[in-house]
């Protein structure tokens, strides 16, 4: 292949590095932008008897106030309808949305927010997900029981989902079983703290259309959400992606975005929404917390025979996708494992927190902080090497998930052997408290509904088209496709990412699968358009249109390059052709998921005094498939490991008295350039048979396994065991001290 | 209780701006909203985390943190000011090539801290040139092809 497989600037690099990119909070809608200002809940759980506004509005220079009065009274939600935009009767967590402002400045705003009086009656309130599972916890959704729901959720008091997976028969498993580890382990919720804050700018014109610019992942789910939400019929709803900076996952679901579009109508102007950085870690869609116990049977070689697990995910005021991720959850639960008999019960449960949402490999981090952190402990206790007992147990070709797909493109074992060589290739350093750990992991990369056009431009360059938002350097890939099928060169093939106005339907950015979904579209589509090509370059050349090939900006018959034709000269020629313009539009859904692996492996020295974890050495391996792009396929796993490592030694949303008590950027503490090791990456590449010319989603698998990496490392270090996460200094000194004692 | 305005004279990226400013507007309100240099990205507000970084009288600051009036007769260079016309900045194009970019929000401020850096220290080593970036936090890359950037453009220049 001439590009794909290379590595390549982002195509919109220019402008990032000059300055130019218009991102969310510099969007120039037309005329003067009013500053919106939402009204939070400062109680987790409160009913509420009075909201009044007239004060705000009597404030000079205050253009709108809005609350649920200014929309239709609806429920909403994918799984469970037990959302409502603005609360009305109660708030169920602190940054509930009571009402929005719009005025002109910003100052202005926020002193009318104040204004706003809301009287509360203060109710008990549960941020964690075991204890809101208990009988007399406080029931966040009274009317549950009414609401719409998917069939089949099992749902009853606090848990809005339930999904059961049974196996084999795990009590024969266990009989069967020489040893059997059973262990629990807590994950606290994350934030993906992107580093631009969510951002909306609306307009509503006169004829009744509005018009939203939003640093979303996810346009087309956008647009439905505000025509439901407003009960607008969506030609009358035009959502325009602007830059994104970082998402995540978090950028998928609709947070100030409908306020701005009420706000806007209200006004008869622009309005513009900036979620300031507290708000942003409050009120978006944070990674769930969750509750494990692993129970694991082993044979005294290592053979897994059973394993019965139990995920308590908390999911925040609404279901929102954390049903979905729930279900996930227990389908991967095992791990990169066969396990011939399993139990998996994975509930998902209302606390009076923000809605948790996708946050980069959905429960991934969480599931193998736990089974891998036992998988260590278990080698550990029958004297195997952590790698051979997971090499032991690694699934292989032809497996089946939990669910019953059928698994190919495995290459589990042969990554964790990349990763445990790596590492190994180099000695240990001396020293008493150095450590070692290692972990694998996967995700399931599936497919989702998307469609991109291709087409020819009259002077031989190519356009594709999509309302696919880049965030990874999908675009830049996506060019690489279509410029490896047209044969042409990166320059000569343009990527744009249109509205929803006038974008084929387009997959969200997440869950890896933005490349393999647009990917494939994109890979039809070129073919279409070369198939049309050689169909108007045929005439031409008196060849048969299978005879022609595609290279170097011409088409020519096979065998004989001087019987040749210009892309530029086929793009005029299509024009007075009887097939006329060359342009192609193509769809792909419901393509088959395939795995995709990651194993990683630590050095550490810890100090025994401080607790204090430094990272001496990173090696990340990853199944890729064929990476389109290897500059952007590092870039992701650079990132990714990062994000790991802040998950697992200082990342955490705390909370006290029902409300996060570390909003901020100095007190939720994400990975600076001191903290950040070197990552060694090294890349598995297998032509996927699922994926667009071979390739694999990339972005989440090395979020994955980072946690119980540093887990285990710590352990080979300083023989203590945290599991409870973040592994902190003040964790590590509080069980060293709790050793010594016990050795006494 | 309109905030006195302050007449102020601040040189950005070599060309002389007078206007009259709020004595309480950020500098980076000021650059952002009054001078529609829009390369500067804000992320907190609050000092913490860089996407603001300016260069301000040769120092690198968060322009969030200082007040527009504070930066009065003094020399301003921000992200737009970087590349000499057509020509990018050493820096720009390293930043491009090791794919030190990637969503590109903290960009304009890590370019900036980069060469606050190199133009105290033209050469510096792995470790210092991570400590020139220190104040500048980057979700999507890890750090490593920006601090490796950081080192392309200090042979480079
Ligand atoms: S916006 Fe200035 S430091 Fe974050
Ligand atoms: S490139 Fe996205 S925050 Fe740095």
């Amino acid at each position: 292949m001439r590009v794909v497989g290379q590595e390549l600037p982002r195509v919109e690099i220019l402008e990032k590095v000059t300055g130019q990119s218009v991102f969310g909070a510099d969007v120039l809608p037309g005329g003067r932008v009013l500053a919106g200002k939402m009204v939070l809940s400062p109680h987790p759980h409160a009913r509420i008897t009075a909201i009044r506004t007239e004060r705000a509005e009597r404030l000079p220079g205050v253009k709108a106030v809005v609350t649920a009065a200014d929309l239709p009274a609806i429920r909403y939600g994918r799984f469970v309808r037990d959302e409502a935009y603005f609360a009305t009767t109660k708030a169920r967590y602190a940054g509930d949305r009571i009402a929005a402002v719009a005025a002109v400045d910003e100052e202005t705003a926020e002193e009318a927010a104040r204004l706003i009086e809301v009287d509360y009656e203060v109710l008990p309130s549960v941020t964690s997900g075991l204890e809101a599972m208990a009988p007399d916890a406080p029931l966040l959704h009274e009317d549950y029981a009414d609401y719409w729901a998917q069939p089949d959720l099992d749902r009853r008091g606090n848990v809005c989902g339930h999904k059961q997976i049974v196996r084999g028969d795990v009590e024969r498993g266990f009989a069967e079983a020489d040893r059997i580890f059973e262990h629990r382990f807590h994950v606290p919720m994350v934030h993906q703290t992107y580093i631009e804050p969510h951002t909306a700018t609306a307009r509503f014109d006169a004829s009744g259309k509005a018009t939203v610019w939003a640093s979303s992942l996810a346009l087309f789910p956008l647009r439905a959400a505000i025509a439901q939400i407003l009960r607008m019929p969506m030609t009358k709803v035009r959502v325009i992606p602007t830059e994104i900076g970082g998402g995540f996952g978090g950028k998928l679901s609709p947070t100030v975005e409908p306020a701005a579009v009420v706000l806007a109508r209200k006004a008869r102007r622009p309005v513009r929404i900036v979620m300031s950085r507290s708000e942003d870690f409050q009120t978006t869609n944070p990674r769930h917390p969750f509750h494990l116990r692993y129970k694991t049977g082993v044979k005294h070689d290592g053979t897994i025979t059973a394993r019965e697990i139990e995920v308590v995910l908390g999911t925040g005021f609404s279901a929102g996708s954390g049903v979905m991720i729930s279900q996930g959850a227990a389908v991967r639960a095992p791990g990169p494992y066969r396990v011939p008999n399993l139990k998996i019960d994975s509930y998902c449960v209302y606390t009076n927190t923000s809605t948790c949402g996708a946050y980069r490999g959905p429960a991934g981090p969480q599931l193998a902080f736990a089974s891998e952190s036992q998988m260590d402990i278990i080698a550990r206790e029958l004297g195997i090497d952590p790698v051979e007992l997971r090499l032991r147990n690694a699934m292989v070709d032809g497996d089946e998930t939990p669910a019953g797909a059928r698994l190919e493109d495995v290459h589990a074992k042969e990554t964790l052997l990349k990763a445990a060589e790596a590492m190994n290739a180099v000695p240990r350093p001396p020293g008493n408290n150095v450590g070692r750990g290692v972990a694998m992991a996967h995700w399931l990369v599936g497919g989702m509904a998307s469609s991109a056009g291709v087409k020819l431009n009259e002077d031989g360059t190519v356009a594709i088209l999509t309302g696919l938002v880049d965030l990874s350097g999908a675009s830049t890939s996506l060019a690489q496709i279509a410029a490896e099928v047209l044969g042409v060169s990166l320059d000569d093939v343009h990527v744009r990412t249109a509205d929803t106005d006038f974008a084929p339907h387009s997959t969200l950015s997440a869950g890896s699968q933005a490349l393999k979904s647009m990917g494939g579209a994109v890979l039809l589509a070129a073919r279409e358009a070369k198939r049309q090509i050689q169909q108007v370059a045929a005439d031409k050349l008196e060849a048969d249109p299978g005879d022609l090939e595609l290279d170097g900006n011409t088409v020519f018959v096979k065998g004989s390059p001087e019987r040749a034709v210009t892309l530029r000269e086929v793009g005029q020629m299509a024009l007075e052709h009887a097939r006329g313009p060359i342009v192609s539009t193509q769809s792909v859904s419901q393509l088959t998921p395939h795995p995709a692996i990651a194993a990683h492996a630590a050095e550490v020295e810890v100090d025994p005094e401080t607790g204090r974890v430094r990272i001496l050495r990173y090696v990340a391996a990853q199944d890729v498939g064929t990476a389109v792009n290897p500059l952007s396929v590092r870039g992701q796993i650079e990132g990714g490991v990062m994000q790991g490592l802040g998950q697992a030694l200082s990342e955490a949303c705390t909370f006290t008295d029902g409300k996060m008590d570390n909003a901020n950027l100095l007190d939720y503490k994400i990975f600076s350039a001191l903290d950040a090791p070197p990552v060694e990456v090294h890349l598995v590449q297998h032509p996927c048979a699922s994926g667009p010319l071979g390739a694999k989603g990339v972005g989440e698998p090395p979020i994955i396994p980072p946690p119980a990496v540093m887990a285990n490392a710590v352990y080979d270090a300083v023989g203590v065991r945290i599991h409870d996460l973040p592994i902190t200094p003040e964790k590590i000194v509080k069980a060293l001290k709790a050793k010594r004692a016990a050795q006494r | 209780m309109e905030t006195p305005r302050i007449r102020i004279t601040v040189t950005v990226n070599g060309e002389a701006v007078s206007e009259d400013v709020p004595g309480d507007r950020s500098l980076l309100d000021f650059l952002r909203d009054d001078l529609g240099l829009t390369g500067t990205k804000e992320g907190c507000g609050e000092g913490e985390c860089g996407a603001c970084s300016v260069i301000v009288g040769g120092r690198l600051v968060d322009a969030c943190l200082i007040f527009a009036a504070e930066a009065d007769g003094r020399n301003v260079e921000t992200v737009e000011g970087l590349a000499d016309g057509e020509v990018l900045h050493p820096l720009q194009r390293a930043f491009a090539a090791a794919g030190a970019a990637q969503c590109g929000y903290c960009t304009p401020g890590m370019l900036m801290a980069g060469k606050a850096l190199l133009d105290r220290n033209p050469s510096p080593t792995r470790e210092e040139a991570a400590h020139g970036i220190a104040g500048n936090l980057c979700r999507c890359t890890g750090y490593g092809t920006i601090i490796q950037a950081v080192m392309e453009a200090a042979k480079e220049s």
